[in-house]
């Protein structure tokens, strides 16, 4: 008994290499998504060009789509704009989430929809629209329903209106490729038959 | 050209590495006198050569040769000279040359500092720090070649080093961790030869203490500058992330501090012998995960190089023989070994149990912390992550048991300690702590009962339990004056450390308890109080560095009376190559306070964002491991160290006496 004490570390050092060994292939930075194959949280909020047009999950049924949340103030959405209109092009529906930043009223900063919309334009003229329309989330509550830790991000949402895949980071054509092209034609494959 | 000669003396070094893990262990088992006299030429050599290696990475990075893919990514023509060196071991690359550096460093040291041990004996630790030497080595060589070239196609331009990196903490923080870590490799090497020869007498400890003291020195030092190059280099004032990369400099360090004193019960009682060879076995065993977790992309960390599966199979591959088969050594070993030795339950030997005891649970609670995540989603339950506040909880339980015991632990003799002596000297300690303590918050206007006045409680009575203890000791030489100058010098260095954890949990306690913080926006003139101290935004100016832009904001701060104190002067970079923005904060640094500034963004109507703290005896952090790290100096200066062995036993046997 007194000698099997002394295998303990040997043990436990072995019990830590498998852990360390599986560790190094799967990838610290994925996390799983809490919204996956749920439907989206209900909302209701204004478009951002047209305010008074107001969007709810009901009316994004019918047709699988990206949802891509993004902001001006984020060079890696700008940067992704241009191949996401290409996207478009080829018959790939967008619908745009419009991350507000966080305004500090202490620092006098307060927030303007005019400014934003024209920045909004400025920035689709130059880079490509690849969007729709894009939804407003001004107090960023859909966005945290949605588990969004920071832009961009890319939700599939098929014609159920049930979420099937959460993308954190841009889309470039690898991404699209590999990941992302396939999962999208297999929701929008089963469009037609429900 | 001298890239390639730098390749070249890196494969010599593989070579003679190779040969000095051969040749002595050849000689040991088969009893041959040259060929274990070859072990110290070896060492020597393996170390010119590695010498030779780095020195002709610095030369391409201070000539700037681009070809090298190394200096292209990590350099630039712009820096200046002292980053460039930093910069040739700020990547994964480099940092492995300057590691490879550090070891055959210490290689060479055992070698030549090594001549008290029987020739067996250091041809077996130099063969085992051969062994050591070639994992690193082949590493560098097949896995990450920092001589690597992109000819013919090469960058005219290189891309900057970080500019995280381009701080003077940066510029000795990486030395001195691996120092830390590549020296618990001799410990580990002096382990290794016990189990080898089967023998655990005292001796051995005796010879691993100092290189163990030494390893830890600079572990220390090494910590304490990373998180004071931290506090002033990242603008938000913390001293201590928690992130896994510093958790995997803190557990070699939790250990090596067991193992520093499980070594000198070893040393001295001949007992707890099984236990230490498997606390320096762990000390260095938790350095090579560390370095496996930060190169291998296994966690996410601030620190992480790039991950590379290939490099984390070859450091694994690594781990699993030198960990794997110490461990296995040892078990085999191991089960002959009985300790002899009797004690009480009232005595030193059960007080530095109970020291092992909770540096033990503190490194399974910061190790469980660390990859508890990582365990949790390769079980297939998820993802989480562990975060300050756990860490945080765990050591505040920890602390206070520990303090208490630490006061306690120096006044306790071998063997069993009689209660009743020491109820007197106790019951004035609690009293003076009690009295300091409260005194303090007092003279601070804010007496009450929270995490600042236990820590100021545990702080006196750690401090002036182990000063009251030196003052007895040199009383019974005669008198203090006299007893000062044949008290053993690693006594002194034993309060000094003690003294500095005092002060560390002091510094703690009162940061965590007191440091307040605002973040504001200034125009010129504007000014703002904070904790009795008037902050004043003087002007903002364009600054012009060698590689950098950016604004510059002189800051002064006042008192309540009015005096002027300090003109802070912060800043905030704009690094030209790599595109990034750097805040330099100002600080205005007092034993009992640091006033602490950082610039934000530029606001509309000429307005600046600022960040402003005034942090309480966080100065204190720093000193206290500045303190640990001297008791380890001082102590490293004990004669009975550099004496023959002959003689070390004569020195215990009077040390005995006057104990």
């Amino acid at each position: 008994m007194r000698k099997l004490m002394f295998y303990v570390p040997l043990v436990l050092f072995l019990t830590l290499a498998l852990f360390l060994l599986s560790g190094l292939f799967s990838n610290p930075m994925e996390r799983e998504s809490v919204t996956t194959n749920k439907p989206l949280p209900a909302f209701s909020l204004p478009d951002l060009m047209q305010p008074a047009q107001r969007w709810q999950p009901e009316q994004l049924r019918g047709e699988t789509f990206l949802l891509n949340v993004w902001g001006t103030w984020c060079p890696t959405c700008n940067a992704e704009l241009s191949y996401m209109t290409e996207l478009k092009q080829q018959g790939v529906k967008i619908i745009g989430l419009y991350y507000v930043l966080p305004v500090d009223p202490l620092l006098g900063e307060s927030f303007d929809l005019t400014m934003l919309q024209a920045d909004v334009s400025n920035k689709l003229q130059q880079r490509g629209n690849p969007y729709q329309f894009n939804i407003l989330d001004a107090d960023r509550s859909l966005s945290l329903d949605l588990g969004v830790s920071g832009a961009p991000e890319t939700f599939i949402v098929d014609s159920n209106g049930i979420v099937r895949e959460h993308h954190i980071g841009d889309i470039n054509p690898q991404v699209w490729r590999n990941k992302l092209a396939p999962l999208y034609q297999k929701w929008r494959q089963q469009d037609g038959s429900q | 050209m001298i890239a390639e000669y730098g390749q070249l003396a890196l494969t010599f070094a593989l070579a003679l590495s190779v040969l000095l893990a051969i040749v002595p262990f050849y000689g040991s088992f088969s009893g041959n006198q040259r060929a274990l006299l070859q072990a110290k030429p070896l060492a020597i050599g393996l170390f010119i050569f590695c010498l030779l290696a780095k020195l002709a990475l610095v030369h391409a990075f201070l000539t700037s040769d681009f070809t090298v893919i190394n200096v292209a990514t990590n350099s630039s023509s712009i820096l200046p000279w002292y980053y460039k060196i930093t910069a040739s071991f700020g990547s994964h690359e480099g940092s492995m040359l300057l590691w490879i550096l550090m070891l055959s460093g210490w290689t060479a040291l055992v070698a030549i500092f090594s001549k008290g041990l029987p020739l067996l004996m250091q041809g077996r630790i130099l063969g085992v720090l051969g062994l050591i030497n070639i994992g690193f080595i082949a590493f560098s060589l097949f896995m990450s070649n920092p001589f690597a070239r992109s000819l013919p196609f090469y960058p005219v331009e290189g891309m900057d080093l970080n500019p995280l990196l381009q701080d003077f903490g940066m510029i000795i923080h990486p030395p001195l961790l691996y120092m830390g870590y590549v020296g618990f490799a001799v410990s580990f090497a002096f382990a290794i030869a016990a189990l080898i020869g089967g023998k655990f007498d005292s001796t051995w400890a005796r010879w691993a203490r100092p290189w163990t003291l030494a390893a830890w020195l600079f572990l220390t030092l090494g910590i304490m500058f990373g998180s004071w190059w931290a506090y002033h280099e990242l603008g938000w004032g913390g001293w201590w992330f928690w992130d896994p990369v510093e958790n995997a400099s803190f557990l070699p360090w939790l250990v090596g501090t067991a193992l520093l004193h499980s070594l000198a019960v070893t040393e001295k009682r001949g007992t707890f012998k099984s236990w230490t060879v498997l606390l320096a076995l762990g000390a260095f065993s938790l350095s090579l995960v560390g370095a496996f977790l930060v190169r291998s992309g296994v966690l996410v960390s601030v620190h992480s190089f790039a991950a590379d599966p290939d490099r984390g199979i070859f450091l694994l591959i690594f781990l699993l023989l030198v960990i794997g088969g110490s461990l296995a050594l040892y078990a085999s070993r191991m089960n002959s070994v009985r300790s002899q030795a009797r004690y009480q339950l009232f005595s030193r030997e059960v007080m530095l149990w109970g020291n092992n005891v909770f540096l033990l649970t503190a490194t399974l609670v910061v190790f469980l912390g660390t990859l508890f995540p990582l365990f949790h989603k390769e079980l297939g339950l998820g993802t989480i992550s562990i975060g300050e506040p756990f860490f945080n909880q765990m050591f505040y339980y920890l602390t206070i048991p520990f303090a208490l015991l630490l006061g306690l632990g120096p006044w306790v003799r071998w063997k069993q300690q009689p209660v009743k002596p020491l109820l007197g000297p106790f019951s004035l300690i609690a009293l003076a702590s009690l009295t300091l303590a409260l005194g303090t918050l007092a003279a601070m206007q804010s007496i009450q009962a929270n995490l600042a006045l236990l820590g100021l409680l545990l702080g006196a009575w750690v401090g002036l339990s182990a000063l009251y203890e030196l003052y007895q000791r040199l009383s019974q030489f005669g008198s203090v004056s006299k007893g000062a100058f044949k008290l053993h010098a690693s006594h002194y260095g034993m309060t000094i450390a003690h003294i500095g954890f005092a002060v560390l949990v002091v510094g703690v306690a009162m940061t965590k308890t007191y440091s307040v913080e605002r973040d504001v926006r200034m125009q010129i003139n504007d000014s703002i109080s904070l904790a009795g101290y008037q902050f004043t935004l003087l002007e903002v100016y364009p600054l012009q560095g060698a590689n950098f832009g950016g604004e510059a904001a002189e800051i002064a701060v006042h008192n309540s009376k009015g005096q002027l104190i300090s003109q802070l002067h912060a800043e905030k970079r704009f690094y030209q190559i790599q595109r990034t923005v750097m805040t330099e904060s100002a600080v205005h640094a007092r034993l009992s306070r640091d006033l602490y500034v950082s610039l934000g963004e530029a606001l509309p109507d000429n307005a600046w964002a600022l960040r402003l703290y005034v942090k309480p005896f966080v100065r204190w952090i720093w000193l206290g491991g500045l303190l640990m790290a001297l008791g380890a100096l001082v102590a490293l200066l004990d004669k009975r160290y550099r004496r023959g062995s002959s003689r070390l036993t004569a020195a215990n046997k009077s040390e005995a006496i006057n104990a």
